[in-house]
């Protein structure tokens, strides 16, 4: 895989609820096999610029544009909020990591017993497969996190969108994720997209950081956009 | 027990009444769960109302174009069909376009849809006796007359909702449980979702064309609630819905029969009662076992 091929490119882009702008005028290229963390304060727009790369919101204006390895669409294992997903629903762990495998699966058609060893194999690699016979809702916040990532793996993703995986997860549990999703960048080469609120977490391992605010973006290498000074420069942007 | 063999014999009266009856317990229940999955009660209490204007509409026409009350032919049954059909898919057209808009309450519109539906059905059977107490009598549930082409109606309406769920279960089930999952996956939520809830109204619109709105929301929420405290997978859920509104619905019916009463009251009351009595009875296990593996 090529590092420095661009697998996504954002063109004067701006996103953001109806009428209301959150981001407006991005220009930027994230690198095929990169490893970026989304920062920024609440509000600044993190969720919502990863749910328009996610495909769920429509660009506001401009355009993302994608470079899929192959001559085929981008393929995004997107990771949500795991509150946002009702426990209403009686179904076990398996059962939603299965839903990775539907982009596979024409509509009416039964889930083969190939795909079905595929998602075994992507909960055994979150180490999830303990634990994913059991009712979903009543997983605690990391194994659903587990699933959740096996879910987005079950896709056979070009790009894994993360939005704050660690948030609530106590923090044994909040570093084996950051471990496991380190170990599936250096290991599978996989993009990696995160929205998190934790900078130790984005010093310790996430090599880029895309930091949000006011409305702008700054990209770069987290050893250079997070240091004590230049986390300062940012803040005054967004104050002045 | 001779009253279940009376009314299951092949030469009772009423067996149309019964077999309808049977039909609405057992499909209502199955499209009911994705209300209830989707938070969408309400929505249950409004379709079957405004599916009852859209027939009151069809039954009063005649004489709004002044040509005098009417008797009820297989024609008017058959604008009945339409009536509830066009009220029903037009109202999950426009409360699907102010949900998109995302203004206000939902259960503010819904509520409103409600009062607002039943008082246009009043209005426009003022001055249309003979319409008007056949309107009521579908309103209190009385299936008493259901013909051959009603059953047959029923029938075939429900066998395509039951095979389109079958068919395109996992599709509804994504889009229910995770909207922003399917769009990652490139899947038409809006394609879906209309395909859901035209289902949906098809089966309100001819649960209410046979047994009335009381008997339709009844049998489309009361059976999901009563398994989802049992269920612990999604297929025991929606099968135990369906066998917990087919059985009420028999056992209503026969009861009804027995001791003379309107057979859709009965099927409610009985409903509210196995609600009542089940979730007592999950009180009681959950208290007995705190630390059963799974609970309901």
């Amino acid at each position: 895989m090529n590092p420095a091929r661009p697998l996504v490119r954002l063109e004067n882009l701006a996103v953001g609820y109806g009428q209301h702008v959150v981001l407006a005028g991005l220009d930027l290229a994230l690198a095929s096999g990169s490893f970026t963390a989304l920062l920024g304060a609440n509000g600044s727009g993190k969720s919502t610029l990863l749910k328009a790369l996610a495909g769920i919101l429509k660009p506001l204006a401009g355009q993302i544009r994608w470079a899929a390895p192959e001559a085929r669409p981008v393929r995004l294992g997107y990771v949500p909020q795991r509150e946002t997903l009702d426990s209403l629903f009686l179904l076990s762990g398996f059962e939603v990591a299965l839903m990775g495998t539907f982009n596979r699966l024409r509509p009416g058609r039964i889930v083969r017993a190939t795909e079905r060893a595929r998602v075994g194999e992507c909960l055994r690699l979150t180490g999830a497969e303990g634990f994913a016979g059991r009712p979903f809702a009543q997983l605690s916040g990391g194994q659903k996190q587990r699933i959740l990532i096996a879910r987005a793996l079950a896709v056979q993703p070009d790009l894994l969108l993360l939005d704050e995986p660690v948030a609530g997860v106590d923090p044994a549990h909040a570093q084996a994720i950051m471990d496991l999703l380190v170990r599936l960048h250096g290991d599978q080469g996989l993009s990696v997209i995160l929205v998190t609120h934790d900078l130790p977490t984005v010093r310790r391992h996430i090599p880029e950081v895309l930091w949000l605010q006011g409305g702008r973006a700054v990209h770069g290498p987290a050893s250079e956009l997070l240091t004590p000074a230049r986390i300062e420069d940012l803040l005054e942007l967004s104050w002045s | 027990m001779d009253t279940l063999k009376d009314i299951l014999s092949p030469d009772f009266l009423l067996r149309n009444s019964l077999y309808v009856s049977l039909l609405v317990g057992f499909a209502c229940p199955l499209v009911g769960v994705f209300l209830v999955l989707r938070r969408l009660i309400f929505l249950g209490v409004a379709l079957p109302q405004i599916s009852s204007t859209g027939i009151a509409f069809a039954l009063s026409m005649h004489v709004w174009y002044g040509h005098g009350d009417g008797g009820h032919g297989e024609e008017q049954t058959t604008l009945a069909f339409v009536g509830a059909i066009a009220f029903t898919v037009l109202a999950i057209l426009w409360l699907a376009l102010l949900e998109k808009r995302g203004r206000g309450l939902v259960e503010g519109r819904l509520g409103t849809a409600y009062v607002v539906a039943t008082a246009i059905s009043l209005l426009l059977l003022a001055k249309c006796p003979v319409a008007e107490r056949g309107w009521l009598n579908l309103l209190k549930g009385e299936i008493i007359a259901i013909s051959q082409g009603d059953l047959r109606l029923t029938g075939i309406a429900f066998a395509v909702v039951l095979a389109m769920l079958w068919l395109f279960h996992r599709e509804f089930m994504l889009v229910s449980f995770d909207r922003d999952m399917a769009l990652t996956l490139r899947r038409n939520v809006v394609l879906w979702d209309l395909l859901l809830f035209g289902l949906i109204g098809l089966t309100v619109a001819v649960a209410v064309l046979s047994v009335g709105p009381l008997i339709a929301f009844a049998f489309l929420l009361v059976p999901p609630l009563v398994a989802r405290q049992w269920a612990r997978n999604m297929r025991q859920f929606v099968l135990g819905a369906s066998v917990v509104g087919g059985l009420s619905a028999c056992v209503g019916f026969a009861l009804a029969y027995r001791w003379d009463l309107p057979v859709g009251p009965t099927d409610v009351a009985l409903l509210g009662s196995v609600y009542a009595l089940t979730a007592g009875a999950r009180r009681l296990v959950l208290a007995k076992s705190p630390t059963l593996p799974f609970r309901p």
